[in-house]
């Protein structure tokens, strides 16, 4: 079986929009005693590495990404950094440090990262991802939503949303914001920036392939039970806020009250993402699997999923599974009546 | 290799990377069988290949090894030419109406 061990060095992305407080955030992580364990990679969009020599003064293993985004054209180049910054780890050239922190440009997609990790025969056994931060400057948020469709994959993919420029809006503005992340991302949990203090456990050391992964799934349910079953948040719809688009990305709750068929839900998920991938921007869930005595959490992105997790307990004697997904142009009503068909005919 | 099952490792796929009490032999074949209810559908059959992979075949006979189970659709799509959709509601009413 495969599984997931503790001592692999967890991959840390930090991602967000330019300007909107990444590298601010990166530096006071690495100013605190973090940074004694961490390692950085940083993708400078540019020719000159502004963002690095900012960061380079603070850790000095900080490798830069030649080119661009971190997207399918430098899928290799993330990976041989990778490789070298273990290969000089195992040599003592640096520190035996137990954690990346991948810095992204604004423009990356997260989706091919995970892909790199996951797909690669040899950083898959030495690398694990860690928690996705995506840093939201509240006060553009409404411009790059609308403008930038990255924007919102960026949003779907994180398990953090870190809201920076929180004072430079209003507490109505604030508020309607952090609502609408969560609608978009109901599984991700929305931090405000200035309150955020590096060493917090939450930010970056307690996701759910990190030690004691049943507190990251208590969260996740703790934040699915508060959105009711049917509550789908489609923004292609009329509203009053003003991040209101006319995309149709949409995102819905599904909950079962029956034990699920692991091998028929593999099936029908991994179809689903084959043929929608591209518009599964996200789906996380937790499942009560027919035969199992305790819940598997599931998450992945786009065409990837990572490996399941089986959680020691759960939180209470709620046994319901719950599965979100932030879809692009899918509705609710068809995924739930397939999902619906495949576990009743097919056992 | 697993004494008892014979089985070279495990693929990469990551619905085969949950704990199961059945044997993985047992639980290979139990994948295969569900998948060919799906495939059937789309007159194609999966087959074991030595517990290391898998065949695809077409009733041309056309035949694909595939590596593991996160690729079989995709393959399916190429020899089929048509999409191997589990949100078409043809497949759906075909799955409710087909003998289990």
């Amino acid at each position: 079986m495969m599984t997931i061990s503790f001592d692999l060095i967890a991959l840390n992305v930090i991602t967000g929009f330019l300007g909107s407080g990444k590298t601010t955030l990166l530096r006071n992580l690495l100013a605190s005693d973090f940074g004694n364990e961490t390692a950085v990679l940083i993708n400078e969009f540019g020719e000159v590495g502004i963002d690095h020599l900012l960061v380079g003064e603070i850790a000095p293993d900080t490798v830069l990404l030649k080119s661009g985004c971190v997207c399918c054209s430098i899928r290799g180049e993330l990976k041989d950094s990778l490789v070298q910054l273990f290969s000089r780890r195992q040599k003592g050239e640096v520190p035996k440090f137990c954690r990346v922190i991948l810095e992204t440009t604004g423009l990356a997609d997260p989706a091919p990262i995970f892909a790199t990790i996951l797909a690669d025969p040899m950083l898959r056994h030495h690398f694990r991802l860690g928690v996705i931060v995506t840093v939201v400057d509240a006060f553009n948020a409404a411009l790059h939503e609308r403008l930038h469709p990255e924007w919102t994959a960026q949003v779907a993919a994180a398990d953090r949303l870190v809201l920076t420029k929180r004072d430079l809006v209003t507490d109505q503005t604030g508020e309607a914001l952090q609502k609408h992340l969560q609608r978009i991302n109901p599984a991700a949990l929305v931090l405000i920036g200035t309150e955020v203090k590096p060493q917090d456990p939450l930010l970056l050391t307690a996701g759910l392939h990190d030690s004691g992964p049943e507190r990251e799934a208590e969260r996740w349910i703790q934040n699915l039970r508060s959105r009711p079953q049917h509550e789908s948040d489609n923004r292609g719809a009329p509203s009053d806020d003003t991040h209101s688009t006319h995309s149709r990305i949409n995102s819905f709750c599904l909950v079962f009250d029956h034990q699920i068929n692991w091998t028929a839900f593999g099936l029908w998920l991994s179809m689903l993402l084959n043929r929608h991938g591209q518009n599964v921007l996200r789906v996380k869930g937790i499942l009560n699997i027919a035969g199992a005595d305790y819940p598997v959490a599931i998450h992945g992105v786009q065409h990837l999923v990572h490996p399941p997790v089986h959680l020691p307990r759960w939180p209470d004697a709620d046994r319901q599974s719950r599965i979100v997904f932030i879809v692009d142009g899918i509705d609710q009503e068809t995924v739930e009546e397939s999902f619906r068909t495949f576990c009743e005919y097919l056992k | 290799m697993c004494g008892l099952c014979g089985l070279l490792g495990t693929e990469g796929d990551w619905s085969n990377s949950i704990a199961s009490a059945l044997p993985a032999r047992q639980q290979r074949f139990t994948r295969i069988a569900l998948a060919n209810r799906i495939l059937s559908f789309f007159r194609l059959r999966l087959e074991d290949f030595q517990g290391v992979s898998y065949v695809l075949t077409s009733p041309t006979g056309h035949r694909e090894i595939v590596a593991d189970f996160g690729q079989i659709w995709g393959v399916a799509e190429t020899m089929t030419g048509r999409p191997i959709d589990p949100l078409d509601p043809a497949l759906l009413a075909w799955l409710s109406s087909a003998p289990q």
